[in-house]
């Protein structure tokens, strides 16, 4: 009798949600009727007929739709890629000093983590572009002429220059989650028992010393899941490459939907980017988890 | 004499305790004089607040009828009042109580004064904006998606296999999309959803974008919170004979909530500040309407004075919605310790 219960319950819930979606698909395909659209992912191989001002491989307007995405993809990952390192940089020494010994460090972080975080990313993206990098008149050099030029084109670092759009992504992005990585490392640290740190104060050990050889090690499996969950983040909030006019997988979305007129094949394509981006992610994560877990408990 | 040296062995315990540390702290007190000198400056010297003070009434109402500014200031006002009494904690207890369902409450209000009838004369979505705009779409995705959220948790910790299944499928989807493509979606495609001939306004759609959205969120820290409630209890009210939807309604649920309510008001923060993507789907809330008054040739490149104007607004808002959030963690752990 429970048994069958059971079974009625899920048969049911079932159903409904097939039928759900089975009348969003009807109409869906009305509609697509209606507009004399129709559903195709032909115009993938259409020239794209749009320029790119950033892209890693070489493109043309007259490739096509698809490598438009990919270079996109590329665009995207390398974003990520480089805010996610200057992240975890900015976030591990606003962590440390947070909870450091100079009361000045630790108001100074737990200022600049109240204020990042408590601010919207895209107003602060939009701060960053039209005002830190556009905003500036004329080229501030660096003492030794070569090494680092800043104007309003962008950056000039050892010879590879970084577009006006792709620094403010990159400042923009790494500043907001390296607020919220600094809480992440702070948590960690916190969680490791205060013996520690007065067993090897005993033993002789300098504080840096200890830190790096004693707490850390044992903080950072209570760090590594929160970190994850941030990269993650980066990830998706990097689509808000839009505002800045950076051509990330999503701008470039945005555009063929616009020329195309067909939204749905677009988002399925965006949907899928996103699932393969995130995977690449956590399994990176998860390799780096275990590598780390390995080498901290060799027995 | 003792306690006068005390104050300057502290101040060198904690700044100058060495070489390093007296550099450090020497730099951090010059920089920070130098930068809040120069920014004080700033603001009362070089700054140009027309930009702001001109448009104070687009910033708060977006453009709403001239004539009914009363009913979402009003609204605003509520908000104000209603933050201000969770913080400050009432000392009558009737009000105390009633402070959830006041809260639960707050979204229909907005509603009703914003889009009118019964007697108020209706204003279209499209005349809501700025802050009012910003805090209809908190509030409205926040008390929709909260009832999801929770019934997806329950799911996907459900005994029937189906339930499960799908609610998970739902939870990762969701949380593995990006927020922006989500809204795309409810602008563009939603509409292609539909029969033929039903519309749904712009402030609706998005309001259902956030809602599927962010359900997905809460429902995984609504997990969180179910997880930690010990198997004990589960089985205590099988022995008492209650049937499960009384065990999980009367017993599991509420200390859920309960555990769950710091993150839930986190992820209320988190939705407020996500709302300005909006300005770049084309909704004018407090930072779209920023962008279009920076695009007016009367106003043009008074970026900085308009960016820090409208931090300093999400940073009033989002900070009270942190200390509230602290505030009840505090609160409940003392609950925990009288028992």
């Amino acid at each position: 009798m429970k048994i069958s219960y059971k079974a009625t319950t899920q048969i049911l819930i079932a159903l409904i949600v097939i039928s759900i979606i089975c009348i969003l698909i009807n109409n869906l395909t009305v509609n697509l009727i209606k507009t004399g659209l129709g559903f195709s992912f032909g115009w993938l191989f259409r020239p794209a007929s749009f320029a790119l001002a950033e892209h890693p491989l070489p493109y043309s307007p007259s490739d096509s739709y698809a490598w438009a995405l990919f270079i996109g993809w590329l665009n995207s990952l390398k974003v990520i890629f480089y805010s996610l390192l200057l992240a975890t940089l900015i976030g591990t020494c606003v962590g440390l000093f947070r909870v450091g010994k100079n009361v000045l460090l630790r108001l100074v972080s737990a200022g600049y983590i109240a204020i990042i975080r408590q601010t919207p990313l895209l107003l602060q993206l939009m701060f960053w572009y039209f005002v830190a990098i556009l905003g500036i008149k004329g080229t501030i050099a660096s003492p030794i002429g070569s090494v680092l030029s800043i104007s309003n084109q962008g950056i000039n670092l050892l010879g590879i220059k970084l577009s006006a759009e792709f620094t403010s992504l990159l400042l923009g992005l790494s500043v907001f989650t390296s607020a919220y990585i600094a809480e992440v490392v702070r948590g960690g640290i916190n969680s490791v028992d205060k013996g520690q740190w007065e067993s090897f104060r005993s033993l002789g050990l300098k504080d840096s010393t200890g830190l790096y050889k004693i707490i850390i090690p044992q903080a950072l499996p209570a760090i590594l899941p929160g970190l994850t969950s941030q990269y993650l983040n980066l990830a998706k909030n990097s689509t808000l490459a839009i505002a800045v006019g950076y051509s990330d997988i999503y701008a470039i979305n945005d555009t063929i939907i616009n020329q195309t007129g067909r939204p749905i094949e677009g988002f399925i394509i965006l949907l899928l980017s996103f699932l393969f981006l995130n995977l690449i992610i956590s399994n990176g994560m998860e390799y780096l988890n275990t590598a780390i877990i390995r080498s901290s408990n060799p027995y | 004499m003792k306690n006068r040296y005390k104050p300057i062995k502290y101040i060198k315990r904690v700044a100058f305790s060495n070489k390093l540390d007296s550099i450090i702290s020497l730099t951090i007190i010059s920089f920070g004089l130098v930068f809040l000198i120069s920014l004080v400056k700033w603001v009362i010297f070089s700054a140009n607040w027309n930009v702001v003070r001109l448009n104070l009434p687009l910033f708060f109402f977006g453009s709403f009828p001239n004539d009914q500014l009363w009913r979402p200031g009003l609204w605003i006002s509520l908000f104000a009042i209603l933050s201000f009494t969770t913080l400050w904690g009432p000392p009558w207890s009737w009000l105390r109580k009633n402070l959830p369902l006041l809260w639960v409450s707050f979204a229909p209000i907005g509603v009703f004064l914003l889009a009118g009838g019964c007697g108020l004369s209706p204003v279209e979505s499209r005349n809501w904006g700025g802050l009012t705009l910003t805090i209809l779409l908190t509030s409205c995705s926040a008390i929709i998606s909260l009832p999801l959220g929770i019934a997806l948790a329950l799911g996907r910790q459900s005994a029937l296999p189906v339930v499960k299944k799908l609610s998970s499928i739902y939870i990762d989807t969701m949380r593995s999309v990006p927020l922006i493509a989500v809204l795309f979606f409810g602008q563009l495609l939603i509409p292609l959803f539909l029969p033929v001939g039903l519309e749904i306004n712009r402030v609706c759609r998005a309001i259902i974008a956030f809602t599927l959205f962010v359900s997905a969120y809460i429902a995984e820290d609504v997990r969180g919170g179910l997880q930690s409630i010990p198997r004990t209890q589960q089985e205590a009210g099988e022995v008492l004979g209650l049937h499960p939807f009384q065990i999980t309604y009367l017993i599991i649920l509420p200390q859920a909530l309960r555990i769950a309510l710091p993150s839930l008001t986190n992820q209320a923060v988190g939705l407020l500040q996500n709302t300005s993507l909006m300005a770049i789907l084309g909704l004018v809330e407090l930072l779209g309407i920023g962008r279009s008054i920076l695009a007016n040739p009367e106003f043009i490149g008074r970026y900085i004075e308009v960016y820090i104007w409208l931090a300093a607004i999400y940073w009033v808002i989002c900070t009270v919605m942190a200390l509230i959030a602290r505030h009840l963690e505090q609160q409940m752990s003392l609950e925990k310790k009288d028992l």
